[in-house]
């Protein structure tokens, strides 16, 4: 096929949404430039464990690894990380404008030995990315670069490393755009009441989920035990009318069911509560999923009122008793809030560049009632969670839907072999 | 189907006409999208007409108008399918329209299935009348007759009769917010779990709030007595934790969403794994969103998921993105690692046939043939098969033999652990737990193979006879297995082969069966160190 007649498409936004975009396109012989904010690919969900217990839970997690690794390894595929958009101008085709944030760390000369990780004085100013397929697999916190200069200067054994390094600005023209920008998870510190960042033992789903992918178990980080007497609090920062959050987050149910049954199963002894207004479905297999939880766990159809410390780092939840609407305290070692999503931060921005719709929730608007994956802009498609709460799988189907749209767009290109 | 053979890659010529099964929606929308890609459809749907009767949508009307008029769309209706042969790229399938069958010769297969309705009145102890209706008898009435309900006090029930799903929400809610907008109508919403996890169904459970409608949630099925006159519904109200009673004019019962019966039959005439409820669709996370177990046989919209209009164009566009990538211009590629059958060591006993799980074995004469197009490569064949008849093209087992010999002999650190692991779950746990610099035996030799389906009894046998300490067998987690039943077979051969090294008198814990995903390096890492201390400790 002709070169000068590829297409090129940037998938703003390296989570599964747009990883799943610009795998999809390659293959249909598209040239592809994601453009990520952040130093690494894969977004939120690749910071996510496996939930299985002797069976696959069905919860999606491994399928980001295999498309970081299918991404990775797909020369067709041009990866900007630590990469913003400046500007666009249309005019036919797209004309954009990228911000690259400096490369601290040269990827064709480090080796990921982690040497620097490691060895970092300062928590937090070298970071490590949640998968093998993220290279380099540590990038380097702009905002600490002072405190660490010293540090930096021979730690690398490579030489791979020089915080001298500036941004640079690039031009890219391309003929769509897919916006996979993806979700902001709840700050749970908003929810006052619950001493999110208070108490060390009430931690949110996602350092649950981090902690079981990091460490393959559950554990309580005041004292890194395993804990005897759980709690998952449903519906943190969703379904909130006080908030203005009025929407259901659709994961959270999943998860944290899925998660609790994942300790369960590692330690069969370990009480769970889950306090809950409506339990969601989590797939087609649910009605028998629902039932096995329902008879490892306790479910109590009350949003808990507080969350208070007692002694040995245990907390106290007050609630409402189902049955008389009296007040009831119960002691737990540790408390999972389990958080939603939120609009992603540049919700705004990001519809100001492109000229696009956001909807009365804040996410990116579809502009077609039964089409998910438009805009109200021509030529610019979205995926995954930028445009409302998606899991997952939905989130990957969702980006290969913006891809058929775009291939429709662009005129039918010819697929490849 | 015609191959032509090349240095290591095949080329082969494929059928690029799809048959598409269901003339609802989803079906009508896919042979449309499919069409206008440039294949050709033949559009089978069961009963007379295309499309949804009372469905008012003026893009949908269009959409059935240009679907009948589209001259690379085949409509038969009236039609079914009554039996199927052949692989992925070249599937016969035999059509019975009034009483004549006829084959027709398809490269891709499309189902797209409806679902039905049906209304749980019994489940309450009621029957339909002027006093009870059901979902879609209120949603005709607030469409053509809403005198009939003006004033009225209505109940509304939901969730105590089926666990339900967003979709039946969200038809209750609209008619909750239709109702309140009637004036002097009250409603009353009795619901267990509301599930609301789909786009604005929060919102409109707040609308309807606002609106005026009273919602009760409640855990346990409300008692439900119909007198003459009225309906009284008996209860604990959750707020006021007291029992109340509530008097109603009607009472409006939800509907269960069920599948097309024929789904069952289709999975039987396909050789296609039917999931949970009948859905054509197993739980892998694999097939999503629109694969089936076998090559070049998709699933879309109502067949796979309860499902509404917008997830099922989802699912189109899905479908439409797999036949571009499988069927191509006709013409494919087939790298050289599928399996091969021995033509003279075959004895015909069918265990390859049986065992196949993407149905990719054929006859051919009296000949047992491997689709190169459907096979997946997973080696389950070659291992089970009794006449050591069947090879798989990159990992044949002299291959896996001499990486065994080469790995224990290479490595002299003690003890030394040989782990087969399936490259797409536990080889990838493994090279993750490297890359985070994570703790491992030193006498650890891992051997990637392409499924754990293809792990043969003698290679555990012939590594402990090469001199392993312990042997690991790692497979995906039951139910991710991306040829469902690699990790089962697997499974059996390990148990078996602990009853061999029994019987040989050698300690059956030296030889492990574990399951891992592909994020799991933490695990991946202890379960390793834990076979070495095991063998440290038995000496
Ligand atoms: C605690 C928790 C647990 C979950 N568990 C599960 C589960 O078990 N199963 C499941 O299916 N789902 C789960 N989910 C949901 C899952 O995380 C999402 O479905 C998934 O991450 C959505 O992917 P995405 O690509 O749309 O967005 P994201 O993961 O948010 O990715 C968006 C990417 O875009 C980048 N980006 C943002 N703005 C810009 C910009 N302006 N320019 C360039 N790049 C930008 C971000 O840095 C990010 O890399 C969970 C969610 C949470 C919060
Ligand atoms: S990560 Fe999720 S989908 Fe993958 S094996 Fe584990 S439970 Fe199954
Ligand atoms: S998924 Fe469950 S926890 Fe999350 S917002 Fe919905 S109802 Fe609440």
């Amino acid at each position: 096929m002709n070169i000068e007649l590829k297409k090129k498409v940037m998938v703003v936004g390296g989570g599964i949404a747009g990883l799943t975009a610009a795998w999809e396109l390659s293959r249909m012989n598209i040239d592809v430039h994601i453009v990520e904010k952040t130093c690494f690919l894969g977004g939120h969900a690749i910071k996510l464990c496996c939930k299985a217990t002797e069976e696959c839970q069905q919860c999606g997690a491994c399928s980001v690894e295999k498309m970081m690794k299918n991404v990775v390894n797909e020369s067709g595929i041009n990866i900007h990380l630590s990469t913003e958009i400046e500007n666009i101008n249309r005019n036919g085709n797209f004309k954009v404008s990228l911000n690259k944030g400096p490369e601290y760390i040269d990827s064709r000369l480090c080796t990921n030995c982690g040497a620097c990780f490691e060895k970092c004085p300062e928590h937090g100013a070298i970071i490590q990315g949640f998968s093998k397929n993220n290279t380099p697999l540590y990038g380097i916190m702009e905002e600490k670069i002072s405190l660490i200069k010293d540090f930096c200067k021979d730690i690398c054994p490579e030489g791979a490393i020089s915080l001298d390094k500036k941004g640079s600005s690039e031009n890219l023209d391309v003929d769509a755009v897919i916006i996979a920008t993806g979700f902001q998870p709840f700050d749970p510190e908003i929810e006052g009441t619950y001493g999110y960042n208070k108490f060390d033992n009430v931690i949110s789903g996602m350092d649950l989920e981090e902690s079981l992918r990091q460490n393959g178990c559950a554990l309580k980080p005041s004292d890194g035990e395993k804990p005897e007497k759980v709690a998952f609090i449903q519906c943190v920062g969703s379904r909130d009318e006080r908030l203005g959050n009025l929407w259901c987050s659709q994961v959270c149910c999943p998860y944290a069911l899925r998660m609790a049954e994942v300790i369960k199963n590692k330690n069969p002894e370990t009480e769970i509560f889950m306090f809950y207004m409506d339990i969601q479905n989590t797939g087609n297999s649910f009605p028998v999923f629902y039932e096995k939880c329902k008879s490892d766990m306790e479910f109590i159809r009350n949003i808990p009122i507080d969350i208070i410390p007692v002694e040995n780092n245990r907390v106290k939840i007050r609630y409402l008793n189902d049955n008389d609407g009296s007040p009831l305290i119960e002691e737990f070692d540790l408390v999972v809030l389990s958080i939603g999503i939120t609009p992603g931060e540049d919700s705004n921005k990001l519809s100001k560049i492109f000229d696009i719709a956001l909807d009365e929730d804040g996410f990116i608007s579809n502009g077609n009632k039964f089409n998910n994956s438009s805009t109200s802009s021509r030529g610019i498609f979205l995926a995954g969670t930028a445009g409302g709460p998606k899991n997952i799988a939905d989130s990957m189907a969702n980006a290969g839907q913006a891809v058929c749209e775009a291939l429709n767009y662009l005129g039918g290109e010819e697929p490849i072999q | 189907m015609t191959h032509k053979t090349g240095t290591d890659i095949n080329e082969i010529s494929i059928n690029t006409d799809v048959l598409v099964i269901g003339g609802g929606l989803t079906g009508v929308k896919s042979a449309c999208e499919i069409a206008s890609s440039g294949y050709k459809v033949i559009l089978a749907e069961k009963s007379p007409e295309l499309g949804l009767k009372n469905f008012e949508d003026q893009d949908i009307q269009d959409l059935i108008k240009k679907t009948a008029s589209d001259s690379n769309i085949d409509v038969f209706t009236n039609t079914n399918i009554v039996s199927s042969a052949g692989v992925s790229g070249d599937y016969s399938v035999w059509l019975l329209k009034k009483d004549e069958i006829f084959e027709k010769k398809v490269g891709s297969i499309v189902i797209a299935t409806d679902s039905s309705i049906k209304v749980l009145d019994k489940e309450y102890g009621l029957s339909l009348s002027d006093k009870v209706l059901s979902q879609s008898q209120i949603e005709s009435i607030l469409a053509s007759d809403k005198e009939k309900i003006k004033g009225k006090s209505i109940a509304v029930i939901a969730g105590f009769a089926q666990e339900g799903n967003p979709i039946v929400t969200q038809r209750v809610l609209n008619s909750v917010l239709a109702m309140e907008n009637i004036s002097g109508s009250t409603v009353f919403v009795y619901m267990n779990n509301i599930k609301v996890a789909s786009s604005g169904l929060e919102r409109l459970c707040k609308e309807g709030r606002d609106k005026g409608a009273i919602f009760f949630k409640l855990t346990d099925t409300p008692e439900i007595i119909e007198s003459d006159e009225k309906i009284k519904i008996t209860f604990i109200d959750p707020v006021l934790r007291k029992k109340l009673e509530v008097e109603h004019d009607l009472i409006v019962i939800e509907e269960q969403i069920t599948l097309d019966p024929i789904n069952k039959n289709l999975a039987n005439l396909l050789r296609i794994d039917l999931g949970p409820q009948d859905f054509l669709q197993k739980e892998n996370v694999h097939m999503l969103p629109v694969r089936t177990n076998r090559e070049g046989i998709f699933v879309a919209g109502s067949s796979r998921k309860v499902c509404n209009l917008t997830n099922a164009w989802v699912d189109v566009d899905n479908v439409v993105l797999e036949l571009k990538n499988f069927l191509a211009d006709g013409t494919k590629k087939i790298p050289g690692d599928k399996a091969v059958i021995d033509a003279e060591k075959c004895t015909i006993c069918l265990t390859c046939y049986r065992c196949c799980p993407h149905g990719a074995i054929y006859w051919e004469g009296d000949k047992a043939v491997i689709s190169p197009i459907a096979c997946q490569g997973c080696g389950i064949c070659a291992s089970e098969c009794p006449m050591n008849a069947i090879q798989l093209g990159g990992y044949n087992d002299s291959f896996i033999s001499d990486e065994i010999k080469a790995k224990t002999e290479s490595k002299t650190a003690k003890p030394n652990i040989i782990a087969f692991c399936c490259e797409n779950s536990a080889y990838e746990a493994g090279l993750m737990a490297e890359s985070f610099k994570m703790e491992m035996p030193e006498g650890l030799n891992i051997i990637k193979v392409p499924c754990a389906g293809k792990i043969d009894l003698d290679f555990i046998m012939s590594s402990f006879a090469q001199g392993a300490d312990g042997v690991l067998v790692m497979t995906c987690h039951n139910g991710n297995c991306k040829s469902e039943k690699g990790n089962i077979f697997a499974g059996w051969r390990v148990a078996e082969a602990q009853r061999k090294l029994e019987v040989i008198g050698l300690d059956k814990e030296r030889l492990a069966f574990v399951t891992l995903a592909s994020n799991m390096g933490k695990d991946f890492c202890r379960v390793v160190n834990e076979m070495e201390e095991r063998i440290k400790k038995s000496g």
